[in-house]
């Protein structure tokens, strides 16, 4: 089973290899992004000698590791969901010898290689223009990792839910941009979480989002209170087993439910 | 003359029939709406949690940075809606073999892929636009005149003409690569600088966003000049707008003797 999804995942890559420019835009779309961020936070630090309680070497990496990390967090395989729903070609993906979940899941594989891609690029060029601070310990890397690792089953999961929205509706595009912002909101990628107002922090303590983004960074850059760590981790795992029930049963109640366009 | 005249008839009638296709798909218009203004919470919590962290950012402060925030979603709306359609030149006329039967119409292939945008959806930038535009006139204590509001409503018309005319000259590049949409879109999203004050950027990207791609005409000029800031360099932008537009007429024209059909 894992050698479909893995043959899957591959699949899924391969097609953006078949348009490398879509590389080299997507780079651009990131470095773009990260543009304003940077600016804004420098003024501040000059005019007022403060970012936001960071220093400001610590602000600009965190920005670059955000949009560097952001893909792996936000893409995904939803349009190719909302498009299969659209022209009814899901009705073959049912009968496909391979489940549902895990077939998309091994797309979604194919797509995150795609963002990893993108993230190195993307932070090898922001760390020529601007300069960044390395992870603090190889340690604090290798947990970094571990948490990014964990959160690609809860975006998956994400995904689904959202796209399952889409039997409903017809069009997953507007559910799409709503969990995309959600997640941009809760992940920190806007800010820092400590920078948002106590309710929100005490709030997101508890969802899944700030391990997705915020919390790695932090861990990167030597911010995070280790002996918070095994909390964190149990967090995600509960978090993966909740998400991974709302998404199946879901899906499972829509496929009853749901006439589709004929295919 | 009269073949100008004709084309903007012939466009609002194009305009007429996408409005009337909201009607159609009422339920995705209003989720899209919703959804496009949920995304703009972002720009808006980022904008707030840098006035938490500082009093003013190159000058401007808080309610400030809204109303050039507010006037660039005016601008982005109208863009958005009218000419939306430039990103499927590649994916979905040219691929798809469409833009063949485009070429035998009897009016500019450029009026008729435009005139088919229908992103009802950006109309919920247009209104989440509106409502911040005037509630920091209000706030600033901008007196609301007549001469004010005409003075928006057409430059914001000249910004999302200036925001129209770039996106046609990248849309361009459909006909090499058959797929439009990201380049175009990898450019637009350069919009963005220009909300905030150019006075924070290095001269690379202010010489980016005021020369190569005149974002700044766009929304950041006009609004200096409501803030009473600077009065002449909002009008440029009409002529920077009329400049853009000839070139990517030309520039289409000379790209559209390039095309050869995918033929399916």
């Amino acid at each position: 089973m894992l050698r479909t999804i893995f043959a899957l995942a591959k699949m899924h890559l391969n097609e953006h290899n078949i348009y490398k420019s879509n590389f080299y835009l997507f780079s651009f779309n990131r470095l773009i992004e990260v543009v304003v961020y940077i600016f804004v936070w420098q003024a501040i630090y000059y005019q007022t000698g403060d970012a936001g309680g960071f220093t400001l070497s610590q602000m600009i990496t965190y920005y670059i590791l955000v949009v560097s990390i952001n893909p792996i967090v936000l893409w995904g395989i939803n349009e190719d969901m909302g498009h299969s729903i659209r022209t009814g070609r899901i009705n073959k993906e049912l009968l496909n010898p391979i489940s549902y979940f895990k077939y998309y899941f091994g797309m979604n594989l194919g797509e995150i290689a795609f963002a990893v891609i993108v993230g190195i690029a993307v932070f090898v060029v922001c760390a020529i223009f601007w300069g960044v601070t390395l992870p603090v310990s190889f340690l604090n890397f290798i947990i970094f990792l571990v948490l990014i690792l964990l959160g690609i089953p809860i975006t998956f999961f994400l995904q689904m839910i959202a796209g399952t929205v889409g039997f409903y509706s017809g069009s997953i595009w507007g559910i799409q941009i709503l969990r995309k912002a959600v997640i941009s909101i809760f992940a920190g990628v806007i800010a820092p979480i400590t920078l948002f107002p106590a309710w929100f922090q005490a709030l997101s303590n508890y969802l899944p989002f700030q391990e997705l983004i915020y919390t790695p960074i932090n861990i990167w850059i030597g911010e995070f209170d280790m002996s918070q760590i095994v909390f964190v981790l149990i967090k995600q795992v509960i978090w993966i087993v909740i998400l991974y029930i709302i998404a199946k049963k879901f899906f499972e109640h829509a496929v009853k439910k749901i006439t589709i366009n004929g295919g | 003359m009269t073949k100008v005249l004709d084309n903007i008839r012939l466009y609002g009638s194009f305009l007429k029939t996408s409005l009337k296709e909201m009607l159609v798909y009422r339920l995705d218009c209003i989720v899209g709406m919703t959804s496009q203004m949920v995304t703009q919470a972002v720009e808006i919590i980022f904008i707030w949690i840098v006035f938490q962290n500082t009093e003013n950012l190159a000058g401007w402060n808080f309610m400030q940075i809204m109303l050039l925030y507010g006037i660039t979603l005016l601008s982005v709306g109208i863009a958005d809606f009218c000419f939306d359609a430039l990103y499927d030149i590649g994916p979905k006329y040219i691929r798809e073999g469409d833009f063949d039967k485009i070429l035998l119409r009897p009016v500019h292939p450029l009026l008729s892929i435009i005139g088919g945008s229908k992103e009802f959806t950006s109309l919920g930038y247009f209104l989440l636009g509106l409502i911040i535009t005037i509630i920091m006139l209000v706030k600033l204590a901008i007196p609301i005149t007549i001469f004010l509001i005409l003075k928006i409503v057409f430059f914001s018309i000249v910004g999302a003409l200036i925001i129209g005319g770039i996106n046609t000259i990248c849309s361009i590049s459909s006909f090499w690569t058959y797929r439009s949409n990201e380049f175009i879109w990898s450019v637009y999203q350069i919009y963005t600088f220009a909300q905030y004050p150019i006075d924070i950027y290095n001269g690379f990207i202010k010489f980016l966003i005021t020369v190569i791609l005149p974002f700044a005409f766009v929304a950041y000029f006009p609004t200096m000049n409501y803030l009473g800031w600077d009065i002449y360099l909002i009008y440029l932008s009409p002529i920077v707008a009329i400049v853009l537009w000839i070139i990517a007429v030309k520039v289409w024209n000379l790209a559209l003797n390039k095309y050869r059909s995918t033929g399916n």
